[in-house]
C-alpha cells in the first residue's frame, strides 16, 4: 500500500492482505540498499495468519518516494513518523542488518510503539570497510555486487534458491543498483547509538544470527545480544542474507518469539 | 563473473544449483521422479500454495531436478530467475501469452526459425495477438512498427538458417525507448558464447535441446528472465503491475521486482497450460550442460575450419557464416560474439536443389534431420523442410534459398568431417555434369 509520510509518497507492502490496525503489527525493515522483497518469503505468512504487516521501502528506496535519509538517527525517527502515519499503535520491529540499526535508533526515541525488536545478520554497530563505501560512492551496481558477494552464504553461492528456478544473488543485486545503497552505508558505518540503546530497551528482544555472516560476523551479533539481554539463534551453513537464503528457518523464529508473545502460536 | 556467484561460468555449469544433499550425498543432480510432494501439515500446504514459502507442489509447476537447471540456466545467462518448459517452442509460446493478450502487439525479426515465425504470425494471431515483421537490425522500419499496443520486440541473436547477428544493443536501446522489452532467442549462440542480457535483452529463451544439452537424446526449452526491465515504469503491463485475481490480488511487480516475470510466468502458464520439462529431461540436459564450455569451443573451431576449407571447393557455390564479411552483420559478430559467432553454417552446392539433395543422400558420417546443436554434424535442407511451410516470398525473406545446405558443425574430427562432405560434393557435382 502507499501512504503518506512527511508528505512524501510511501511504500509499505502488506503481505498481501490490507492492512488492518486492529490485528497485532508486523514491521519489517529492510537492510542496506534493499527493498521490502528482502521479506517476500516472511510477510505473507504474517498477513494470512491474523497479523498486519509493514515491510516499507524507507524513503528514496525502490517504490518509496523521497531522497534517502543520511543517518541511521534519522531513519529511526522517520521510522516512528512512519508508523504513525500508518495508524498503528504498536509494533513487533523486525530489522535485518542496517534495518535493526534502524529498529534500535526507534527504540531509543519511540519506545512506546514497540512490541517486540528481532535483530537478523545484525550487530550492534556495523562497521563498513572504507572501500565499499568508496565504491558505492561511483556506483550502486558494483558496490553491489561486492556487498552481495560476501553477503550471501556458500550455499546462495551455489545458486541454491529458497524459490524454484531463481537466483537470490542476481535479484539482491538489481534490487540495490537502483537504490542508494552508499547513502545507506555511510549511515551504518558512523552509527554509534547501538549500546545505548540496548541499555534502554525493555520490551523482549532476539537476535537471529548466521554462523557464516561476513558482512556482520556472528562474533559481534553474539556480543551485541548479550549486551541486549536477547534471545539467540544462531542458523548454521548460511550467510548476512538469511530472510532470503534461510526463510523458513527464519519465519519460525519470528513465529516462536512474537505467537509466544501474541499467544497465537 | 556470473551474476549470481562469485563462481566464474565454466564452474557454474558444473556446480549451481545443487549441493549434495540428504542422506546418500548424490555428487550428480537426483532425479525426482516424482509428480508430487507430501505436506508436513495442512497449514504447510497451504502456505505453499499461497506463495508464503518457497518450495514444491506439483511437478506441472516445478520439480526438484528441474529446479536446478533453472538456476544453473539462470547464472549462466545473468538473470534472476529461469524457467523450463517441455520444448523450445512451448518457451516461446509462454513468453508471448505471458506478455501479451488479444489486442497486443509484437515486432519481430523476419530472419527467424519458421516454426517461430509460424507460431508469430498464425497461431497467436488467432488468439488476437497481431505481429509485425521487420528485417532485423533495419532500425528505422523498428520504431516504424512499434504501435501503442506494443508489448514486445523479438529476434534471435544468431538467425536461423540466415545466420544473422542480431544488433543486440541497438536493438534494445530502440525497444527501451518505447517502455518495450526485446526478448532474445539465443539457442544459436548459447550463453558461452554471448549473453544477451549483459548487451541490454530482458528476456532470453532457448530450446535447450540443441547445444545446451548437445546429445541429442532430451527436448526442452527455457525462459531467464533478465531482471532489469522496469515492468511499472513502462506503464503497458498491466498483468504485472496491477492485482492478479487467480492470486488473492497479488501484484507481481511490487512482490517481487525482478523475478516479477518468472513468477508470473510459473503462477500462470506453468499451472495453465502445463508444458513442464520432465525431470528425467532436465537430468539428461544438465548433463550436456556441464560441457557446454569445452564442447562449444570445439564446435566453434570445427566450424571455422570447415568453412575455411568449403571456401576452396569447386563445387561450393557460396558460403555464409557470421564472421564472413559477405554476412552483411560480421562486424557486429566481431563485437558480441569474441570467442566466435557459433558452429553454423550454410553453403550452396553446385547443381542447385537436386546437387543439394545429392549431397545430402552421399553423405555418411553427417545425419541428415530436422536438429542442430547436436554434438554430431547434422545437414539439413532447409527449403524443403523446417521452412517449407513458409511461402517463397517468406523463404525470400528470411534467407533462404533452394540451393541452401544448412550444417550444425560437430566435434567429430575435422579430417573425417572433410573427407564426408568430400564425398557429398562428388555426388552433387555428378548430377550438375549430368544436367
Amino acid at each position: 500500500m502507499y501512504l503518506e509520510v512527511r508528505g512524501e509518497k510511501t511504500y509499505a507492502a502488506t503481505g498481501g492482505r490490507d492492512f488492518d490496525k486492529s490485528l497485532p503489527t508486523v514491521m519489517f525493515v529492510h537492510g542496506s540498499g534493499l527493498d521490502h522483497r528482502s521479506w517476500a518469503l516472511q510477510t505473507r505468512w504474517f498477513a494470512y495468519n491474523g497479523y498486519s504487516v509493514l515491510a516499507p521501502d524507507l524513503p528514496g528506496h525502490s517504490l518509496s518516494g523521497g531522497e534517502a535519509l543520511n543517518s541511521i538517527e534519522e531513519m529511526g525517527a522517520w521510522l516512528a513518523d512512519f508508523i504513525d502515519a500508518s495508524g498503528a499503535d504498536k509494533v513487533h520491529a523486525v530489522g535485518h542488518s542496517q534495518g535493526f540499526l534502524d529498529v534500535l535508533e526507534l527504540a531509543l526515541r519511540a519506545p512506546q510503539k514497540l512490541k517486540s525488536i528481532t535483530g537478523i545478520g545484525t550487530a550492534g554497530a556495523i562497521p563498513v570497510n572504507p572501500a565499499l563505501i568508496e565504491a558505492a560512492q561511483k556506483s550502486a551496481g558494483a558496490a553491489a555486487e561486492m556487498l552481495l558477494m560476501w553477503g550471501f552464504g556458500p550455499d546462495a553461492q551455489y545458486g541454491i534458491s529458497a524459490v524454484p528456478g531463481m537466483q537470490p544473488i542476481a535479484i539482491g543485486r538489481e534490487i540495490m543498483a537502483r537504490n542508494p545503497l552508499h547513502a545507506d552505508l555511510v549511515a551504518c558505518a558512523e552509527y554509534k547509538n547501538g549500546s545505548a540503546a540496548a541499555k534502554a530497551i525493555e520490551v523482549p528482544s532476539q537476535m537471529i544470527l548466521a554462523r557464516k555472516d561476513r558482512l556482520t560476523p556472528l562474533k559481534a551479533g553474539l556480543a551485541f545480544a548479550e549486551e541486549l539481554g536477547a534471545r539467540v539463534t544462531i542458523i548454521e551453513r548460511y550467510g548476512h542474507m538469511l530472510p532470503i537464503e534461510a526463510p523458513r528457518q527464519t519465519l519460525q523464529k519470528l513465529r516462536e518469539l512474537i505467537g509466544s508473545l501474541e499467544n497465537t502460536d | 563473473m556470473s551474476r549470481s556467484s562469485y563462481l566464474k561460468p565454466d564452474t557454474v555449469a558444473l556446480h549451481t544449483g545443487y549441493v549434495p544433499e540428504g542422506e546418500y550425498g548424490s555428487r550428480a543432480v537426483p532425479v525426482y521422479q516424482t509428480t508430487s510432494y507430501v505436506f508436513e501439515s495442512v497449514s504447510e500446504g497451504s502456505s505453499l500454495f499461497n506463495v508464503e514459502q518457497g518450495g514444491h507442489i506439483y511437478s506441472r509447476i516445478s520439480n526438484p531436478t528441474v529446479a536446478v537447471l533453472e538456476q544453473r540456466i539462470a547464472a549462466l545467462e545473468g538473470g534472476s530467475g529461469a524457467i523450463c518448459t517441455a520444448s523450445g517452442m512451448s518457451a516461446l509460446f509462454m513468453t508471448f501469452i505471458t506478455l501479451c493478450s488479444a489486442g497486443d502487439h509484437i515486432v519481430s525479426a523476419t530472419q527467424i526459425y519458421g516454426s517461430t515465425a509460424t507460431l508469430l504470425k498464425h497461431t497467436i494471431k488467432r488468439l488476437g495477438i497481431d505481429c509485425s515483421f521487420v528485417p532485423v537490425n533495419d532500425k528505422q522500419a523498428l520504431r516504424d512498427a512499434i504501435r501503442d499496443n506494443t508489448k514486445m520486440v523479438f529476434c534471435e541473436s544468431i538467425g536461423n538458417p540466415g545466420l544473422e547477428i542480431s544488433d543486440i544493443p541497438g536493438i534494445s536501446a530502440i525497444a527501451h525507448e518505447f517502455g518495450i522489452p526485446l526478448v532474445v532467442d539465443a539457442t544459436f549462440a548459447t550463453p558461452c558464447l554471448c549473453r544477451p542480457i549483459d548487451h541490454g535483452a530482458d528476456v532470453v529463451v532457448h530450446s535447450v535441446t540443441k547445444w545446451m544439452g548437445g546429445h541429442g537424446v532430451a527436448i526442452g526449452g527455457v525462459v531467464v528472465d533478465g531482471g532489469r526491465f522496469d515492468w511499472q515504469q513502462s506503464g503497458r503491463f498491466p498483468e504485472l503491475t496491477e492485482p492478479y485475481a487467480p492470486f488473492h490480488g497479488i501484484r507481481f511487480w511490487e512482490e517481487f521486482g525482478p523475478s516479477a516475470l518468472v513468477m508470473k510466468m510459473r503462477a500462470e502458464s506453468m499451472r495453465d497450460l502445463g508444458a513442464s520439462m520432465s525431470p528425467q529431461n532436465a537430468f539428461l540436459i544438465l548433463q550436456g550442460i556441464e560441457t557446454l564450455s569445452l564442447r562449444m569451443k570445439q564446435h566453434v573451431s570445427n566450424a571455422k575450419a570447415l568453412l575455411g576449407w568449403l571456401q576452396q571447393q569447386d563445387a561450393v557455390t557460396w558460403t555464409n557464416y557470421p564472421e564472413l564479411e559477405s554476412n552483411t552483420s560480421h562486424r557486429l559478430a566481431a563485437t558480441l560474439f569474441p570467442h566466435g559467432a557459433g558452429s553454423m553454417l550454410c553453403f550452396g552446392v553446385t547443381g542447385g536443389r537436386k546437387g543439394g539433395a545429392a549431397f545430402i543422400d552421399a553423405l555418411e558420417l553427417s545425419s541428415n534431420l530436422a536438429n542442430v546443436g547436436d554434438a554430431r554434424t547434422l545437414v539439413l535442407h532447409p527449403a524443403s523442410t523446417t521452412h517449407s511451410r513458409l511461402t517463397v516470398e517468406d523463404m525470400q525473406a528470411a534467407g533462404i534459398s533452394p540451393d541452401m545446405i544448412r550444417v550444425s558443425v560437430g566435434i567429430e574430427d575435422i579430417d573425417d568431417i572433410r573427407a564426408d562432405f568430400a564425398r557429398g560434393f562428388k555426388a552433387a557435382q555428378r548430377v550438375a555434369g549430368a544436367a
